[in-house]
C-alpha cells in the first residue's frame, strides 16, 4: 500500500510519497521519507521490497553524486533515468535483482524543461507527464488523465496533489499516514507543507 | 496473462511495397489492463534506411534496441560505411542466439533497402534469433493475430509509398483496435530509395 | 613464476628504437622473395617454393594460403610463424565476423585483425614478434571503382539540374537522411595489402617483400601501369620473379595465387541458385607452366 505520486508542470515537477513505513499489516513508523536527492534538480521516490529499495536508492543517490564531485557538473534528470534502468537492467538478470520501482523527476539544469520518469523493477522506462506506482496507479491516473494540463502552475498542482491524495484517502484499506509531497524546480528541491489532517469523507 | 511476452504490450508490422518498404508501431506501454505511457516508440532506426521494431517485455525492448544502437554504431566506425539491412538482420539473429538459454523477451522485426541494389528487404525473428525472411509483410506482437488478419486482406504486391502508407497504417490501426494491450497511437515510417517519411498517427485514445 | 606475471621482450632502446621489430623484419629480409599486384580485374601473389633437397616432395609444400572464399595470403620470413598466422587469420574471420554477420569480412578487416595478432606480440608479456611479412589479396563486394566515377558523374549533373526536394510528413515529417559523415560507401574491388611485424600495415598497387624485395620492386615501378588486367599482372609476377630467383622456374618451383572473377567450378556443385565459387584460387602447376612458356 505504499504511494507514489509525481506530476509535471510549467517548470516543476512535484514528487509525493506515503509516509507509512510498512512491515505486513503493522506501520512501524509514521514519518518515512521515500525519497533520496540525486542533485539539485533531480529526485528520485520509490517504493518495493523493504530492505531494496533504501541499498538501491542510496547506490543511485552515492553514484550521481560522486558524478558531481568528480566532474563538476551534475548528471541531468534523463542522463540519471538512463543510468537508473541501465543499474537495473543488469540488476535484473543478476541472481538477486532489486526489487524496487522509481519515479525519477528533475528540471533540466540547462533547459529549466520538467521531466518526470517512470521505472518498474523490470527496468522498463518511461518519460510521462504524471505518474504513480502502485495502487495509487489505478485511483490516481484516471484522475490526472482527466484534469492535468502539461503548463499547469505549481498551486494547480498542488490542487491535483490534493484531489489524489484524497481520493487515495478514501478509497484504500489501510491508511498510508499521509504524503510527503517535494517539488523541484529550477532553484532545487524543497518540501512542501501537505495538510495531513484533512478529514476526507466516504462516499 | 504473465507470459513476459505480453505484460507491457504493443504491436509492430512492417511491410513490402514498389521500391519501398514501411515499418510501423503502435506506442502504448502498459502493464497488463493498466496503461503506463502513451509515448513509448518501438521502431528504431541505424543508419539511412535500416529499421529494428521490436515488441515484448519494455525493459528488453530498451535494452536491445540500446545494444544494436551500440553494435552498429561499432560497425560504422570499424567498417567506415552504414550497415546494410541483411548483414543487420545477421547481427540481431546471432546476437539474439546468444542469450539463447536466458532469452531477451522480444520479438523484433527488420526493414529497409538494401544499399547497393535498393531491392526492399524484411524479417522478422522470434526471441532466440530464428530468422522468417517474408516477401510480403512481417508481423510481431500482442496483436499479431489481428494483424495478420489485416495484413492478409489489405496488402497487395507492388504497392507505392503513398498507398503502401495507407496499407500500413490501416493494418496497424484497425488491428490494434482489437487488442486491449496495443493502441494509444501510432508511428509510420516509409523507407524509399533516398528518402525516409515518418508520420505520427494519434489513433484512438482509448 | 613464469605464468604469474611475466615482461614483454620488446622494449625500447634508449634512441627509441624497438630492436626486437627490427631483428624481425631482418628475419623477413632473409626470407624467399614473394610479390603481389594488384590489376583492375584481380590480382595476383606470386613466390618461390625453393626445397632444400632433391628428395622433398614440392607438391605437399604450400606459402599461398586460402584464408576466405575471396582473400588469400603469402609470406616472407619464417614458415611456422606464418602457419600460425594462417591459423589464426582463418579463425578470427569466422569467429569474429561470418558467424555474426554471415557473410566474410572485407579486406581491410581481416587485415586489421591479423596486424592486431602481431602488434599484440610486440606488447604481450614472453612472446616475440612475429618474423613475418604478409601480402594480403582480396576481393571486396561494393561499389567497384568503375561505378564511383559514374555514379559522381550523376551527382554532378543532378545537382547542376538543382531542385531540391523536401520530405513531406503530415504532423512530423523527416524528409533528408542520417548524415553521410561516418558512413561512406564501401568500395569494392581487388584491395592489395602488406602487413609487418611491427602490426602496421599498407594498401599497395603492387608490392614485393623478402630478400630481393628492391630489386623486384624497382622492377614492378618500372612495369607497372594503371588499368593492368589480370593476365598482364601475372606475366609481371612471373617476369620479376625471374629477376630475382634463385634455382630453376617451372610449375613446380613457382607458387602463384590469383584473385579473380568467382571461380565457380571449384563450387563442387553445380545449379544451385545464388552460390557463388570462390575468387581466390591457387594456379596449378600446369597452369603456371603454360604461363611460363608463353612467357
Amino acid at each position: 500500500m505504499e504511494v507514489l505520486l509525481g506530476i509535471t508542470g510549467k517548470d516543476f515537477t512535484l514528487i509525493a510519497a506515503s509516509k507509512a513505513a510498512m512491515r505486513g499489516a503493522t506501520i512501524l513508523k509514521v514519518s518515512d521519507d521515500k525519497t533520496r536527492q540525486l542533485n539539485k534538480h533531480t529526485l528520485m521516490a520509490f517504493s518495493g521490497e523493504a530492505g531494496d529499495t533504501v541499498q538501491f536508492a542510496e547506490y543511485i543517490q552515492a553514484n550521481a553524486q560522486l558524478y558531481s564531485m568528480r566532474n563538476e557538473t551534475d548528471l541531468s534528470p534523463s542522463a540519471l533515468a538512463n543510468f537508473v534502468r541501465g543499474e537495473l537492467a543488469s540488476s535484473l538478470r543478476s541472481r538477486k535483482p532489486y526489487n524496487v520501482n522509481l519515479l525519477l523527476g528533475g528540471v533540466d539544469p540547462i533547459t529549466h524543461k520538467p521531466s518526470l520518469y517512470w521505472l518498474d523493477y523490470l527496468a522498463s522506462l518511461a518519460p510521462v507527464p504524471y505518474a504513480a506506482h502502485g495502487y495509487a496507479q489505478y485511483y490516481c491516473l484516471s484522475l490526472l488523465d482527466k484534469h492535468h494540463q502539461p503548463d499547469i502552475s505549481l498551486e494547480r498542482g498542488m490542487e491535483l496533489l490534493r484531489l489524489c491524495a484524497d481520493e487515495l484517502k478514501r478509497r484504500l484499506p489501510i491508511d498510508f499516514k499521509g504524503l510527503i509531497v517535494k517539488v523541484v524546480t529550477k532553484d532545487g528541491i524543497e518540501v512542501k507543507p501537505f495538510d495531513e489532517d484533512a478529514v476526507v469523507r466516504g462516499t | 496473462m504473465s507470459s513476459p511476452f505480453s505484460i507491457n504490450g504493443g504491436a509492430c508490422v512492417a511491410m513490402v511495397g514498389k521500391d519501398c518498404v514501411a515499418i510501423a508501431c503502435d506506442l502504448r506501454l502498459g502493464l497488463q489492463a493498466l496503461t503506463v505511457s502513451n509515448n513509448f516508440p518501438k521502431v528504431f532506426q541505424y543508419g539511412d534506411n535500416v529499421f529494428l521494431g521490436l515488441t515484448g517485455l519494455a525493459t528488453d525492448v530498451s535494452t536491445v534496441s540500446d545494444l544494436f544502437r551500440y553494435k552498429v554504431n561499432m560497425y560504422r566506425l570499424r567498417e567506415e560505411r552504414h550497415i546494410a539491412p541483411r548483414t543487420f538482420a545477421n547481427l540481431v539473429s546471432s546476437s539474439l542466439y546468444e542469450r539463447r538459454f536466458g532469452p531477451y523477451f522480444v520479438s523484433p522485426v527488420v526493414a529497409g533497402l538494401d544499399p547497393t541494389t535498393g531491392a526492399p528487404f524484411i524479417c522478422g525473428f522470434d526471441s532466440i534469433g530464428c530468422i522468417d525472411f517474408a516477401k510480403d509483410f512481417i508481423v510481431s506482437g500482442t496483436a499479431t493475430e489481428q494483424l495478420f488478419g489485416m495484413c492478409e486482406s489489405l496488402w497487395e504486391p507492388d504497392l507505392g509509398p503513398d498507398a503502401l502508407f495507407e496499407t500500413i497504417s490501416q493494418s496497424l490501426l484497425n488491428a490494434v483496435d482489437r487488442d486491449a494491450l496495443s493502441g494509444w497511437g501510432a508511428h509510420v515510417y516509409i523507407i524509399e530509395k533516398d528518402k525516409v517519411t515518418k508520420r505520427l498517427l494519434k489513433g484512438r485514445q482509448d | 613464476m613464469a605464468d604469474r606475471y611475466s615482461f614483454s621482450l620488446t622494449t625500447f632502446s634508449p634512441s627509441g628504437k624497438l630492436v626486437q621489430i627490427e631483428y624481425a623484419l631482418n628475419a623477413v629480409n632473409q626470407g624467399v622473395t614473394a610479390l603481389g599486384i594488384k590489376a583492375t580485374n584481380g590480382i595476383v601473389l606470386a613466390t618461390e617454393k625453393k626445397s632444400s633437397s632433391p628428395l622433398a616432395d614440392p607438391s605437399s609444400l604450400a606459402k599461398i594460403s586460402l584464408i576466405t572464399p575471396n582473400i588469400g595470403m603469402v609470406y616472407s620470413g619464417m614458415g611456422p610463424d606464418y602457419r600460425v598466422l594462417v591459423d589464426r587469420a582463418r579463425k578470427v574471420s569466422h569467429t569474429g565476423y561470418k558467424r555474426i554477420y554471415n557473410e566474410y569480412p572485407p579486406t581491410r578487416i581481416l587485415v586489421q585483425d591479423v596486424a592486431r595478432v602481431m602488434q599484440e606480440a610486440t606488447q604481450s608479456g614472453g612472446v616475440r614478434p612475429y618474423g613475418v611479412s604478409l601480402l594480403v589479396a582480396g576481393w571486396d563486394e561494393g561499389v567497384l571503382p568503375e561505378e564511383e566515377l559514374e555514379k559522381a558523374k550523376l551527382a554532378k549533373q543532378a545537382a547542376a539540374g538543382a531542385g531540391v526536394g523536401a520530405g513531406q510528413g503530415e504532423e512530423e515529417g523527416e524528409g533528408s537522411k542520417l548524415s553521410d559523415k561516418t558512413g561512406g560507401i564501401l568500395k569494392g574491388g581487388p584491395m592489395l595489402y602488406q602487413v609487418d611485424p611491427s602490426g602496421s600495415y599498407f594498401p599497395w598497387k603492387a608490392t614485393a617483400i623478402g630478400k630481393s624485395a628492391t630489386t623486384a620492386k624497382t622492377f614492378l615501378e618500372k612495369r607497372y601501369t594503371e588499368g593492368l588486367e589480370l593476365e598482364d599482372a601475372v606475366h609481371i609476377a612471373l617476369l620479376t620473379l625471374k629477376e630475382t630467383i634463385e634455382g630453376e622456374m617451372n610449375g613446380e618451383t613457382i607458387e602463384i595465387g590469383i584473385v579473380g572473377a568467382p571461380a565457380d567450378h571449384l563450387l563442387g556443385v553445380e545449379g544451385v541458385e545464388g552460390a557463388v565459387g570462390p575468387r581466390f584460387r591457387k594456379l596449378t602447376p600446369q597452369e603456371i607452366e603454360d604461363y611460363l612458356t608463353n612467357l
